[in-house]
C-alpha cells in the first residue's frame, strides 16, 4: 500500500493527475496497445479531471489511445440528464480532451436487459486487456463505486439498489424530489476494481477521515469496501491532511517517511510497466533454469538429504507482553 | 472494441463538425465558459453530448477563440439598403436587382449581420409588385456563400400617417378604406401568401408591415395580416395610447423605431410609448430603437431599455450608402445624399436624410450608455428580434438545432474609456464567411 499525504485537495489531486500522465506516457499507448483506464465520478475527482484537461491543453499528454471504463451509472435516468454520469464525464473530462468516443465505455443504465449489460461490461474489460489503472474515490462510508457497505469483496459488475441514505443524499441533485432520484445503479464490483493492475484512490476532506482510518489501519472488512485494497498488489491512496484526522500520528509519519526515503533513494512511486516486469522475469527465469547456470546445477546436485543449515543467531526470546488492559 | 476505426480518427471519414473551445458563449443573460459544436454540413448547432456518445463523432476542426465571446449572428429588422444598393429602387433591368441583392447579402454579413429584413419605405405599389418577390426569405439553400439571409421583407408604409412621414414620400402614402383588401392590392397578394417551409413555419415574402393603426381601415386589417404569419408593427403613426392598445389587442406585437415618427410621451396622453409602462402582467410590444446617437438621445435609449428590456430591439434603419466610404450618392428623383461618417444629409443641406451606421456601432452605443452587461448588449440584436419574428428556435441563440450563424467578438477599450465590442469573425450556416484582418 502506498499512501501519499498532501496538504490540501489541490495538491493531492495534482499528485494523482501528474501520476496518471506519467503512467500513460511511460506506457506509450498505441492503437494496438491502448492504455486502459478506469474512471470514477463524484466530487473528489473533479479537480483531477481539471488537471488532466490542463495537461492535455499544454500538450503533455494525449488520450487518443486510451480506452476508458467508468465505474458506474444510474439506472433509469436519460443519458442526457444533467445528473447522469455520462453527463458528468462529458462535462468534466471527455468534452475537453482528445479521447475517442468509440473508446469510451460507460454502463448503460437504460439497457433493456441490465444483467446482460453488466456481463457484457466485464467481457469488454477482458477484451480490452484488463484495466491498467483504476482511478477511484470513496464515499464517507468507505464505499468504492456503488459498492456500498456489505457488498461482497469479490463482486463483479452488477445491478445494485441504493441505500436509502444514498437516495436521500442524492435528492439534492434532483430538486429535492425523492421520486426523481434513481433507486438503482449499475456498478463495477469490488472484484472488478481489484483485478486492475493498479488502483489509485483519492480521498479528501475530514468527512472521509474515518473511512480512511478503517481502510488503512483496520482489517479487510466488507463494511468498508475500500479496505479490500489491502489485498491488492499495487494500490496507491492519495489523501489530503484533513482526511488523515482519524489516523494515528504514527501511521501518518510512517507513510510520510517512506515517501521521503524512497525519494532520497531516487525512487518515485511509479509502477514499472507490466511489459518490463514480464521481460525481466523472463530473463531471470532463463538464467535460473539454463543448464549452464551455476545455480541450476547446484539445485540439481543439492539433494533433499542435505541437512538444513543451522541457525547462527540466538533463538529469539519469548516476548514479554504487557496486559491488554494497559493498552486500552 | 473498435480502436483504430472510429469515425473522425485520422484518415477516417470527415465529421464536418467544428468545435469552438476557450470561448465565452452568450446564453441568456450569462456569459458561460463552454465549448460549442456546430456542423458545417447541416449548418446547425449540435448537441455535443449526443453527437459524442450516440454518434461517436469527433470534430474535424477545433478552433481556439482565446477567451473571446461567441455570440449568435446579428439580426437587423430594419435595413433600407447597403453597399450602394437600395431595396426599394427598381432598376430598368430586373437582373441588376437580383445581382445587387446578392451583393448586399455578401457584403452585409461582414458587419456581423447574418440575417435581416430588407426594408421598403413607402413606395408606389409597382415597386412592391416588381421587386418584393426577390426579397423574400433567402436562406432555404443554406449556402454560407450566399452571405446574410433575408428573413422576409419589411414594408414600412405606405399605410402611414402623412403627418409622421419622416423621409417617406408623402405622395405615395395611402389609407385602407377597404381594409385588408387594400393592403393585398398594394403589396400584391402573392407577397402576403403564407407558405409553409420544411419546418412548417409560416414564411410569407413579407415578414413585417409597419403601419399606423389610426388610419382608416388599417386596424381592422390587423387580424388578417397577423394570421398570415406577418408581424404588424405600429410606426410612423399618430396613434394615441388607446389606439395602440387596440392595435395590440388585434394582434400587433411591435413598434417601429420607437420615439421617432410618433407622438412623444405626454403625461395626459402617453401615446405609443405608454404601452411600455404597463405592468409585467400585461402584454407589451417589442420595439425597434435606433441607437445611432442621431435619431435619439442616448438617454431616451436607456429609458426605453429600462421600461421593457425584453422588448428592446436595436435596428440601424441604414440607407444604401452604408458600408461605403464618405462621399456623394445618388438618390431618387435627382436628389443625392452626402455621406459624412454615419450621417447622410440631403442635397448639400443640413437636413438629416438618414444614417449608415453598422449594427455593431448601435450595440456599442447602447452598451456604453446603458452600462449593461455584454449579454444584455447583444440580446437586442439576437434573441429579442428572433423572438419578435417568432424564429427563436433557429435564430438568435446558441441552443442546439439553431442555425450556426455566429459572431466572434473581442472586447476593446478606447482611449476615452469607451468600451467597444469588435466583430472578429462571422459564421453563417456553420462556415466562416468573414475574418477581420488584425
Amino acid at each position: 500500500m502506498r499512501l501519499i499525504i498532501r496538504d490540501d485537495p489541490q495538491t493531492a489531486s495534482r499528485y494523482i493527475s501528474d501520476y496518471i500522465v506519467d503512467r500513460i506516457n511511460k506506457f506509450n499507448p498505441t492503437p494496438e496497445k491502448p492504455f486502459v483506464l478506469g474512471l470514477p465520478t463524484g466530487s473528489s475527482p473533479v479537480l483531477i479531471y481539471r488537471n488532466l484537461v490542463d495537461h492535455f491543453k499544454n500538450g503533455d499528454i494525449s488520450f487518443r489511445n486510451v480506452i476508458t471504463f467508468n465505474m458506474d451509472e444510474y439506472v433509469g435516468i436519460p443519458r442526457e440528464h444533467p445528473e447522469s454520469y455520462h453527463s458528468f464525464m462529458y462535462k468534466n473530462f471527455f468534452a475537453h480532451v482528445d479521447v475517442d468516443p468509440a473508446n469510451i465505455n460507460i454502463l448503460n443504465g437504460n439497457a433493456e436487459d441490465l444483467e446482460a449489460e453488466c456481463l457484457e461490461y466485464e467481457e469488454k474489460i477482458k477484451k480490452a486487456g484488463g484495466i491498467e489503472l483504476f482511478l477511484g474515490g470513496i464515499g464517507p462510508d468507505g464505499h468504492i463505486a456503488f459498492n456500498e457497505p456489505g457488498s461482497s469483496l469479490s463482486s463483479r459488475t452488477r445491478v445494485k439498489t441504493l441505500a436509502y441514505d444514498t437516495i436521500l443524499a442524492n435528492s439534492r441533485f434532483f430538486g429535492n424530489d425523492l421520486s426523481q432520484v434513481p433507486k438503482m445503479a449499475l456498478t463495477v464490483g469490488v472484484g472488478t476494481v481489484l483485478d486492475a493492475r493498479e488502483v489509485v484512490v483519492i480521498i479528501t476532506g475530514a468527512h472521509k477521515a474515518l473511512a480512511l482510518q478503517r481502510c488503512i489501519e483496520g482489517g479487510v472488512n466488507h463494511m468498508w469496501t475500500l479496505s479490500s485494497l489491502q489485498l491488492h498488489a499495487h494500490p496507491l491512496i492519495v489523501v489530503d491532511d484533513d482526511a488523515t484526522l482519524e489516523l494515528q500520528v504514527k501511521t501518518v509519519k510512517y507513510f510520510k517517511s517512506i515517501e521521503q526515503v524512497s525519494l532520497s533513494q531516487g525512487f518515485g512511486q511509479t509502477l514499472p510497466t507490466a511489459a518490463s516486469v514480464l521481460a525481466r522475469r523472463q530473463t531471470i527465469v532463463e538464467k535460473l533454469y539454463s543448464p549452464t547456470s551455476p545455480t541450476h546445477s547446484k539445485h540439481d546436485s543439492l539433494d533433499l538429504l542435505a541437512e538444513p543449515p543451522k541457525l547462527d543467531r540466538p533463538i529469539t526470546p519469548e516476548p514479554v507482553l504487557d496486559r491488554m488492559a494497559d493498552r486500552l | 472494441m473498435p480502436i483504430s476505426t472510429s469515425p473522425g480518427s485520422p484518415g477516417g471519414p470527415k465529421s464536418h463538425i467544428v468545435k469552438f473551445v476557450n470561448c465565452r458563449l452568450i446564453k441568456g443573460n450569462e456569459l458561460v465558459n463552454e465549448d460549442l459544436w456546430i456542423s458545417s454540413k447541416t449548418g446547425k448547432i449540435i448537441q455535443s453530448q449526443i453527437a459524442f456518445y450516440q454518434h461517436q463523432v469527433i470534430p474535424d476542426e477545433i478552433i481556439d477563440l482565446g477567451g473571446r465571446i461567441l455570440a449568435p449572428g446579428f439580426i437587423d429588422v430594419q435595413l433600407n439598403g447597403f453597399a450602394g444598393f437600395s431595396f426599394s429602387v427598381v432598376p430598368g433591368d430586373i437582373t441588376e436587382y437580383v445581382k445587387g441583392f446578392r451583393r448586399v447579402n455578401r457584403s452585409l454579413i461582414e458587419s456581423g449581420v447574418t440575417s435581416y429584413l430588407p426594408t421598403f419605405p413607402s413606395a408606389h405599389q409597382e415597386v412592391y409588385h416588381k421587386v418584393l418577390p426577390y426579397c423574400g426569405p433567402s436562406g432555404a439553400r443554406r449556402n454560407p456563400n450566399d452571405g446574410a439571409e433575408s428573413l422576409g421583407a419589411h414594408c414600412e408604409g405606405p399605410f402611414i400617417s402623412p403627418t409622421k412621414n419622416g423621409m417617406h414620400r408623402i405622395d405615395v402614402l395611402q389609407e385602407a378604406p377597404d381594409g385588408f383588401q387594400d393592403i393585398l392590392e398594394c403589396y400584391g397578394p402573392d407577397n402576403l401568401r403564407p407558405k409553409h417551409d420544411s419546418n412548417d413555419v409560416f414564411n410569407p415574402i413579407i415578414k413585417m408591415i409597419t403601419a399606423g393603426p389610426e388610419l382608416p381601415g388599417v386596424a381592422a386589417a390587423i387580424p388578417d395580416i397577423v394570421s398570415r404569419g406577418i408581424i404588424f408593427s405600429v410606426g410612423h403613426s399618430e396613434a394615441t395610447y388607446e389606439q395602440m392598445k387596440a392595435a395590440m389587442d388585434a394582434g400587433s406585437t411591435m413598434v417601429t423605431h420607437l420615439f421617432n415618427a410618433m407622438r412623444p410621451l405626454h403625461h395626459r396622453n402617453p401615446g405609443i410609448f405608454g404601452v411600455l409602462g404597463q405592468g409585467d402582467k400585461l402584454q407589451r410590444p417589442y420595439f425597434g430603437i435606433i441607437a445611432d446617437g442621431v435619431h435619439l438621445h442616448l438617454t431616451s435609449v436607456v429609458i426605453a431599455w429600462n421600461a421593457h428590456p425584453d422588448g428592446f430591439i436595436l435596428v440601424t434603419d441604414a440607407m444604401h450608402p452604408a458600408g461605403l466610404p464618405d462621399g456623394t450618392y445618388d438618390w431618387t428623383n435627382g436628389d443625392h445624399f452626402i455621406k459624412k461618417g454615419n450621417v447622410l444629409t440631403l442635397n448639400d443641406s443640413e437636413t438629416l436624410a438618414g444614417v449608415t451606421i453598422p449594427l455593431i456601432d448601435c450595440v456599442n452605443n447602447f452598451y456604453n450608455a446603458a452600462e449593461v452587461s455584454i449579454p444584455e448588449a447583444i440580446k437586442p440584436v439576437t434573441s429579442t428580434p428572433a423572438k419578435m419574428l417568432r424564429l427563436e428556435k433557429t435564430k438568435g441563440c446558441l441552443e442546439h438545432n439553431a442555425d450556426a450563424d455566429l459572431v466572434v467578438l473581442s472586447e476593446a477599450q478606447e482611449g476615452s474609456g469607451r468600451k467597444a465590442l469588435l466583430v472578429d469573425q462571422v459564421w453563417k450556416f456553420g462556415s466562416m464567411v468573414y475574418k477581420r484582418q488584425i
